[in-house]
């Protein structure tokens, strides 16, 4: 090979590469908006944009998988944690993680309610991104699924049987809508929610207790309930409820078929 | 040395020298927080010293390429640096911006980009550096009247350094998009021109030290930098894969990201068969072993570590964890810290008075502790990531709960790290132990001898 020759081929690999990098670059242009509901762009998520940048988030987070390395991905943080959680722990994310047990906890961001919400909405149309189905499972913030518990189970929609229990105990795996990320079933495990241990019998007793105000008149009904309604019977403490109002997503009665709550109903009576 | 505008190149060394020994303080800072609880919490976050680290890094190893380059352009073009006042203007508004930048950050002055930190203002000051330092470079050569491949593809590289940074001063709405661009700059800086700029100042420390002939090493380093290009530019696309493209990207991204340890192999042979054709007699060793040593730890680093993880069935279970900081370590140590590091031995018989050419003890206690303290920490980063995928992704223990049983990499990590900061502030102490020749004393008759024949370079345009 002579200089020349390897000038060639020098020109040539960076030409043919770059002429395919910048066609390519052009047809995900035109997938973009699709890919990213770039529709429902509204001005208060990019605002929550700048908030996440002003803030510097990615340094300790990370986001769609890119960040810091030393705090949870978020991509699909508002999936598994409904607004009133995620405007709370912004608040004051001190009063939902211990430092001394974790050994690494956030700083307050300092934000305005404005900038919570912005960034929050900013999270939600992030985790409705279409990338690949990225992450394969869900990334839970904190909290222990191994001993014991479900560890090995199926972790997407899988049509196991017929039967309502081995359904409802699928759903409640895979994500959406991810009650395990914040429910464990594993006695004393309280996540983000509490556990889900022996949640019959406890039902059993809530609904005959004073404090009670719902309208359940079985466990099954409190389980439904809960599902559906979260905020009718908040369950003590400060990290699951705030002004009247449980920290559990209320989107479930709408973004769930009824045939699914019902399994989940099913798989959840059995937690006795 | 031969021209006295060379001497320029010390000052930018020295600049480099003093980010990268603060670059380390911020590392180990940053590397204590990962054992916790922080006591400086509400100060110096994990994300300030985080940020300050990786923008030290490109701070000074673009500081000691710029340095590099007044140093190489001179003797390859055969000329005095156009304007030497300007170079310094460049080092002085440069060195100001750096330090703008790093206590902005402690108050909170961000963009909140990841390695595109730098507020709007910033950017548009390097921009200027850059465009100063390409001006100073380019009335060199045009005002000589001759350049040489080697120095043609090391102001290339440069060149076009620049050109990618500008995607990183326009906003993006769409953060997908604003992903999409960040790392034209980001990817195709340290997997493209800035491999370029490796392959330029590795061809030029070769011909030096071994004596090889100029042709032949710049006919191969055509065909290096053609193998970096051809892989590293759709090799972007394993940056892609999770972030919201289309899903060609997936395929594209493993069958090129795959071909680029070939291109960096490639550059590692090139060093290795240059150098054992000479016999490695050049007197100056140390600077043998800085070359080829980043050669080699780039395949390490850059290519097999990298290489580790870019296939997307793989990536799908390790994006976004420590194996990211297994290889980020790797790449930039031996790609480019390295590279500057054999410049910078290289130069420094003949920038400063009082120094050996073969080098002292000090300097190879510098060299085997950085190189060992940066395995180490490659294989902390490398086992924690392990673990962390294995509890976190595949049997979904909690993200902060997974963190608590890697403590024992932290450790292992804080200790390597430790290694690796004592070799440097070994390199550094010896880098300043001597004083800078003045430009008024240099003669070309105190250059050490080289090994190479005169240069045979080409006029204006027919390169």
């Amino acid at each position: 090979m002579t200089k020349r020759q390897g000038r060639l081929f020098f020109i040539i690999c960076t030409l043919v590469s770059a002429t395919a990098f910048i066609g390519l670059t052009f047809d995900s242009h035109r997938r973009f908006p699709g890919l990213t509901n770039e529709d429902k762009l509204t001005p208060e998520i990019i605002r929550g944009k700048d908030v996440w940048h002003n803030s510097n988030c990615i340094n300790c987070h990370t986001l769609l998988g890119e960040g810091g390395y030393y705090a949870p991905d978020l991509t699909k943080i508002t999936q598994q944690r409904g607004t009133p959680y995620l405007t709370a722990f912004l608040k004051d994310p001190s009063q939902f993680y211990s430092e001394e047990k974790h050994r690494r906890l956030m700083p307050n961001p300092k934000l305005s309610d404005a900038e919570i919400s912005e960034v929050i909405a900013f999270l939600d149309w992030v985790g409705h991104i279409d990338n690949q189905g990225w992450p394969p499972r869900p990334i839970i913030v904190s909290g222990t699924t191994i001993p014991g518990t479900d560890v090995g189970q199926p972790s997407t929609h899988t049509s196991v049987s017929t039967d309502p229990v081995a359904q409802g105990e699928a759903l409640f795996r895979s994500s959406p809508p991810a009650c395990g990320a914040c429910h464990s079933i594993a006695p004393g495990v309280n996540l983000a929610g509490p556990t889900l241990a022996g949640l019959a019998t406890r039902a059993a007793a809530i609904i005959t207790s004073p404090e009670y105000k719902g309208e359940a008149k079985t466990s099954a009904d409190y389980i439904r309930e809960s599902i559906t309604h979260p905020s009718v019977y908040l369950v003590p403490g400060a990290t699951y409820s705030a002004n009247n109002q449980s920290f559990m997503p209320d989107n479930f009665a709408t973004d769930l078929e009824p045939r699914q709550i019902d399994s989940l109903v099913a798989y959840l009576e059995t937690l006795k | 040395m031969r021209y006295r505008s060379q001497s320029i190149a010390y000052w930018y060394f020295a600049i480099a020298m003093c980010l990268f020994g603060l670059q380390l303080v911020f590392g180990l800072l940053t590397a204590s927080k990962y054992l916790g609880p922080d006591p400086l919490l509400d100060f110096l976050p994990f994300d300030k010293t985080k940020a300050i680290h990786t923008n030290l890094l490109i701070v000074w190893v673009l500081t000691g390429f710029m340095g590099a380059t007044y140093y190489v352009v001179p003797e390859e073009s055969r000329s005095e640096i156009y304007s030497v006042k300007l170079a310094y203007i460049q080092l002085v508004t440069w060195t100001l911006m750096g330090v703008t930048a790093i206590v902005g950050y402690m108050f909170g002055w961000t963009a909140g980009n990841k390695m595109l930190e730098q507020p709007f203002p910033l950017k548009i000051v390097i921009v200027i550096v850059m465009l100063m330092f390409l001006y100073n470079i380019l009335m060199t050569i045009k005002r000589a009247g001759r350049w040489t491949v080697t120095e043609g593809v090391l102001v290339a590289g440069l060149g076009l350094a620049a050109v990618l940074y500008l995607p990183a001063l326009i906003e993006y709405e769409n953060y997908t998009v604003s992903i999409f661009y960040r790392w034209w700059t980001i990817h195709l800086w340290v997997e493209g021109v800035w491999e370029m700029i490796q392959g330029g100042l590795l061809a030029y420390l070769l011909i030096r030290l071994s004596g090889a002939d100029r042709e032949v090493m710049e006919k191969w380093l055509y065909v290096i930098v053609g193998l970096v290009f051809m892989a590293g530019i759709l090799g972007t696309a394993h940056h892609y894969y999770w972030v919201g493209v289309p899903h060609y990207w997936l395929p594209i991204g493993g069958f090129f990201s795959a071909l680029e340890p070939m291109a960096l192999l490639g550059m590692a042979m090139y060093a290795y068969f240059a150098m054992r054709r000479a016999g490695f007699s050049h007197p100056n060793s140390l600077a043998v072993h800085w070359t080829i040593g980043s050669a080699v730890f780039t395949v390490f680093g850059a290519g097999l570590l990298g290489l580790a993880h870019t296939w997307p069935s793989v990536n799908k279970w390790t994006h976004g964890t420590l194996i990211t900081a297994m290889h980020g370590h790797g790449a930039f140590y031996g790609a480019y810290a390295m590279t500057v590091m054999a410049m910078i031995s290289y130069t420094l018989p003949h920038l400063t008075n009082d120094r050996k050419v073969e080098g002292n003890s000090l300097g190879y206690w510098a060299f085997w502790m950085q190189v060992m303290g940066m395995f180490g920490m490659t294989l902390s980063f490398g086992t924690a990531g392990i673990g962390q995928v294995y509890l976190e992704r595949i049997l979904g223990l909690g993200y902060l709960d997974t963190q608590l049983k890697l403590q024992v990499h932290f450790l292992m990590l804080i200790a390597t790290a430790s290694v690796f900061a004592t070799g440097a502030a070994l390199f550094i102490w010896n880098f300043f132990r001597t004083v800078p020749r003045s430009a008024a004393t240099i003669d070309s008759s105190t250059s050490a001898p080289d090994l190479a024949p005169a240069g045979h370079a080409s006029s204006a345009g027919s390169g």
